[in-house]
């Protein structure tokens, strides 16, 4: 303690420690709160909707009844080409950049571009994927819709792969190389090894990520009233058809709406718990 | 000792480092070494840290390859060949020098893939043989007992002072010629360092041994020559009982007396 205690400046650190204690509890209540309200109301609105009928049904026409059985077909398949075109190239990109190319110029300018690709707004992907497909086949489709999700993949599994093999530890690779392994299968049997859990968690993020995105289906696969597994043609996906059904008139639209909200919000929150299990059982290892 | 400075002479050169510089960036970290390791013996590697025993050590399997702006100048013969020329495949050359690190670096897998995985790397061999080999490499590295029932259990499930005796086994069983220690004990308590010492001194008798150590008493335990470094150059290499006992040089007495470093 001080020789000579300032009481006065204490107190007033007292009372400024006090007061953004508060505002930092109120900004957490507010913040979860309304994360509460958006997922009571949700449930609230589509859980009385819920039934078998949503999931053996297609869409019907306003007035009558139906389900969303060609959309949630569409969005999987649609996330499923999405993501599998984008994971191979983002792992191999991540690959790379952590492993080959760690200390190059080129590794520093594709990880700026991945870094404005990722916080880039979805639209812009969708007009991107509108132009180079949609435009040139004179019409919208199911593959352009699975590019455009793939392009949204790709710098997410871009980072996560970079990300977790930047945290094996040089040592292991180290150790690796002095047993006399090749570059090739240090990165294949080690590294690989030790990030596998990351990586995976990186892909079923993107897979949560991209099966809730509107706006690039909307310019690419557009939507489709029935039942239709033809990716060359416009396809239906659980985003676009929540959209539209939300903004119509139609009550009975309405309520499917808030049915298909309920059915994404809860898919893509058991992938974020599969996806948080699956790296805290890393980390326990 | 009178016989061992007798024999001294006659010791056969397994590797002969002659006119070495080292550089980081364009930093020199090692200045014109020379000096020999000498087939079947320890040779351990004193002096305060930054003295650049480390990267003499890294050296010696071209560890320094994995990273760009490090370069070596100079020779470094194993059996004859310079190991430092561009023509030298860095990984047939880890395969004969081994390498045990300062902290246990066990790989992501079972205790019986740590070892069969180096090996599966270089031979054909069968499942019988491997198994053999995996035995004879873990009694070899005084962990048989320990781990002979959980075979099949994670590398990282054993503790400090097995995860570096496992290590070791690993180095052995693709059976190079050379195996380097770096602080091998560092990481560990007094008696997996006792088991280690015990261990490095069997070896010597089939592999020729270089350890970098702070640890003086372990310096003076396990070798029979050691070299002392001082700020990337080598001062004084002789037998480990006349730079004990004897030093020529002033800054080496300095040194083992504790007087700085």
């Amino acid at each position: 303690m001080p020789v000579v205690f300032e009481t006065a400046r204490y107190r007033r650190r007292k009372r400024r420690n006090a007061r953004t204690s508060l505002l930092s509890l109120s900004a957490t209540v507010l913040g979860v709160g309304i994360l509460a309200i958006i997922l009571g109301t949700l449930v609230f609105k589509g859980f009385t909707g819920l039934s078998l009928q949503v999931f053996t049904e297609m869409t019907p026409p306003p007035g009558s009844s139906g389900g969303l059985l060609n959309a949630i077909v569409g969005s999987l398949i649609m996330t499923g080409i999405g993501v599998a075109i984008g994971t191979p190239i983002g792992v191999l990109a991540g690959t790379y950049m952590a492993e080959y190319g760690r200390y190059n110029k080129l590794t520093m300018v594709v990880r700026f571009i991945n870094d404005i690709l990722l916080s880039a707004p979805s639209i812009v992907m969708g007009l991107f994927v509108y132009t180079i497909m949609v435009a040139p086949m004179g019409h919208f489709s199911g593959y352009a819709g699975a590019v455009a999700l793939a392009l949204l993949v790709i710098p997410i599994v871009v980072r996560t792969t970079e990300d977790m093999l930047l945290l094996v530890p040089g040592s292991l690779r180290e150790a690796a190389a002095a047993l006399g392994m090749p570059r090739s299968v240090v990165v294949q049997r080690i590294a690989y090894k030790a990030a596998r859990a990351g990586i995976v968690t990186g892909v079923l993020l993107a897979v949560a990520r991209v099966s809730g995105e509107t706006a690039p289906l909307l310019f690419t696969a557009l939507n489709n009233q029935f039942w239709s597994t033809n990716l060359n043609a416009p396809f239906s996906s659980l985003p676009v058809v929540i959209f539209q059904f939300a903004l119509s008139p139609y009550a009975d639209w309405q309520k499917l709406a808030w049915v298909g909200a309920l059915i994404i919000t809860g898919a893509v929150l058991a992938l974020s718990i599969a996806a948080r299990w699956l790296s805290s059982s890393r980390t326990s290892q | 000792m009178n016989l061992m400075a007798a024999g001294a002479t006659k010791l056969k050169e397994k590797i002969s480092i002659r006119g070495l510089n080292f550089y980081y960036g364009d930093n020199l970290a090692l200045k014109d070494i020379n000096m020999p390791l000498y087939d079947r013996q320890v040779t351990a590697f004193i002096g305060p840290s930054g003295c650049g025993k480390s990267t003499l050590l890294r050296v010696l399997n071209r560890m320094y390859d994995l990273y760009p702006n490090q370069r070596a100048e100079g020779e470094v013969l194993l059996d004859g060949d310079d190991i430092l020329s561009p023509k030298q495949d860095v990984n047939l050359l880890r395969s004969r020098i081994g390498m045990v690190f300062q902290k246990p670096t066990p790989f992501p897998m079972t205790i019986y893939d740590n070892i069969a995985f180096g090996v599966r790397l270089y031979e054909r061999i069968a499942k019988s043989e491997l198994d053999d080999r995996v035995e004879q490499c873990l009694r070899k590295a005084a962990l048989w007992g320990e781990v002979a029932d959980k075979l099949h259990a994670s590398g990282l499930s054993l503790s400090g002072g097995q995860q570096q005796r496992l290590c070791i086994a690993r180095t052995v069983a693709i059976r190079p010629d050379i195996i380097l220690f770096d602080e091998p004990c560092s990481a560990l308590d007094p008696i997996s360092t006792a088991r280690i010492e015990e261990l490095i001194d069997e070896l010597k008798q089939d592999y020729t041994i270089a350890i970098v150590t702070h640890n003086m008493q372990q310096a003076a335990r396990v070798s029979q020559m050691t070299a002392f470094m001082y700020l990337g150059e080598l001062v004084e290499f002789d037998e480990t009982t006349k730079i004990f006992t004897s030093p020529k040089e002033k800054r080496t007495q300095d040194y083992i007396t504790g007087r700085f470093g």
